[in-house]
């Protein structure tokens, strides 16, 4: 069970500051947007009145998440967003599944996949807020109800980043644990396929399902 | 000396995993009867489906189920693991993460029995609507675990981190106050996503055409009310991994314990209250789904409300640990 937590890391410096990569949840992103890119590619090729099975697929998965998101957004913002929150789904989901097949790790298990998406949908929110508020109403939000909360309203947003990264981050986390040590305990016998099953296509997809739902509150609670 | 340490990391690994396994029986004993007692009500109301009935309570009884076997593999882990005796801090980590495991375990195991239990009931009474409710019930049962395994995330770094090179006298407080932190706080929301979960199963029985809503305002709701034990694991990492000077000084110690206890508490009650919250932004979605929109803003300000006392904790906790 060594090989737990065990990160190959290329580390460089520059100006003196170190920067560190995690060669294993690159590769695994790269591959991962690749498969989309191969995925997207076969949806849109080769378009028909009557579809082929990729475009089935496809168009169920854009006009399920767009209904979603015009649903919490409204037409105007979701016809700018909705792709960027459909890209996202179907990148969470393919990380968090991707672990299921041997030698391949989700990239979704180290904090900073999470993390870098979350401050995306931050800044975001952010922007929509700004842009439809106004400068000077998005500011007063802060100071409300009394002017003296406003450090504990900006901790509250900032939280917003660390729930919706770490939530994501523990499970994918959690579940890739919870196989790697079952399975080493029961010698691999009968019992990986189902744990293989619930936590990496189950919560996998339950969670990037959740991830994307969040970021689109998070811009509409902005934009209202 | 060496000798001294393998004695004392063992009594700590087994009073640990005593305790991950004791106090991780609680929860799911609690719910699992409180399913099957929903699904007895079910079938005394409509006999013609107990086999339906009696098959989706065994399955949701089966992933309430599943915090108290998370506490049984840390537990196992602990009894019959060798672990390195290379520092007292380690004696103080497995107690840490036996404690951890146990008390996160509680909250995910009788949230999950509630959403089986509605479920159950629901199938009762609207018998075509089983499959759905079935699938309903398993996404809320998992997503209440969640609690639970960030309490195994964290035992298990615990466990396996290396403490040769920390020093002995804030890292002992910094350990128990991770396990502590981020157990305490999941107990909560553990509870507090199980109303959720039941509220959408009692909805989609009561208006199966609002079942799509609901499920969604369900994972939401259940996402959000989970934002105390995530604080939680996040003042658990920071104390794991923020390291302290060492100090023979008991204050400094005590300042990163009191965080780990600040935010664990502190946790519990936003949990909850934030569960039933927006359980009740479900409950009324299923009875008016036109008005979702509006329910839905109420219910998120409300929830973001009731969350400011757990970023109290937390401001409170990251005092005591950077500043004090």
């Amino acid at each position: 069970m060594q090989e737990l937590g065990k990160i190959h890391q290329l580390i460089f410096t520059i100006a003196g500051y170190k920067l560190t990569l995690n060669l294993e949840v690159m590769l695994m992103t790269w591959i991962v947007i690749g498969l989309l890119i191969v995925f997207g590619w076969l949806c849109a090729s080769r378009r028909a009145i009557v579809p082929n099975r990729f475009q089935i697929v496809g168009e169920l998965l854009v006009s399920k998440l767009y209904e979603l998101t015009e649903d919490a957004m409204g037409k105007t913002l979701a016809r700018t967003y909705a792709p960027m929150i459909v890209a996202l789904f179907m990148f969470l989901v393919l990380c968090n599944w991707i672990g299921i097949i041997p030698h391949m790790e989700e990239p979704t298990k180290d904090l900073n996949t999470p993390l870098s998406l979350g401050i995306m949908g931050f800044v975001i929110a952010h922007y929509v807020g700004i842009k439809t508020k106004g400068f000077k109403a998005y500011i007063k939000e802060y100071f409300e109800p009394m002017f003296f909360m406003m450090p504990l309203n900006l901790i509250g947003e900032l939280a917003k980043i660390v729930s919706i990264s770490f939530r994501l981050f523990g499970n994918i986390m959690g579940g890739s644990i919870i196989i790697l040590v079952v399975s080493y305990l029961t010698y691999n016998i009968i019992l990986p396929p189902f744990l293989n099953a619930f936590f990496g296509l189950f919560v996998g997809a339950i969670q990037a399902f959740v991830f994307t739902m969040l970021t689109v509150v998070y811009i509409s609670t902005q934009a209202k | 000396m060496i000798d001294d340490i393998a004695v004392w990391v063992k009594v700590g690994a087994y009073a640990g995993g005593g305790l991950a396994m004791g106090l991780g029986a609680i929860g799911a004993a609690i719910g699992e009867g409180h399913t099957a007692a929903q699904a007895n009500a079910a079938i005394s109301r409509n006999p013609a489906i107990s086999g339906d009935i009696l098959k989706s309570m065994l399955v949701g009884q089966a992933i309430a189920e599943s915090a108290s076997i998370f506490a049984l593999v840390i537990a196992m882990i602990l009894l019959f693991s060798s672990f390195p005796a290379t520092s007292f801090v380690m004696v103080w980590a497995v107690f840490s993460a036996g404690l951890a495991m146990g008390l996160g375990a509680i909250g995910s195991g009788v949230g999950a029995g509630f959403p089986a239990g509605a479920a159950c009931l629901g199938m009762g009474r609207q018998p075509a609507m089983s499959g759905r409710l079935t699938t309903n019930m398993l996404v809320g049962s998992a997503v209440c675990q969640t609690p639970s395994i960030f309490a195994l995330v964290i035992g298990f770094i615990l466990i396996f981190t290396d403490y040769a090179t920390k020093p002995l006298s804030p890292t002992w407080a910094a350990v128990m106050g991770a396990g502590l932190s981020t157990g305490l706080s999941a107990i909560g929301s553990g509870i507090g996503g199980g109303f959720v979960a039941r509220a959408s199963c009692e909805g989609i029985a009561r208006n199966p055409k609002a079942a799509g809503p609901v499920t969604n305002i369900m994972l939401l709701g259940q996402a959000i009310s989970q934002t105390p034990a995530i604080l939680g694991l996040l003042i658990g990492f920071i104390l794991i991994f923020k390291g302290g000077a060492a100090s023979d000084a008991l204050a400094p110690a005590m300042a990163l314990l009191a965080a780990g206890i600040c935010m664990g508490i502190g946790g519990i009650g936003p949990g909850i209250g934030e569960g039933i919250a927006s359980s009740g932004g479900v409950t009324w979605i299923a009875r008016n789904p036109e008005e979702m929109g509006v329910i839905v803003r109420t219910m998120l300000v409300g929830m973001a409300v009731a969350e400011s006392t757990a970023i109290y904790a937390m401001v409170i906790s990251l005092v005591l640990i950077f500043v004090v």
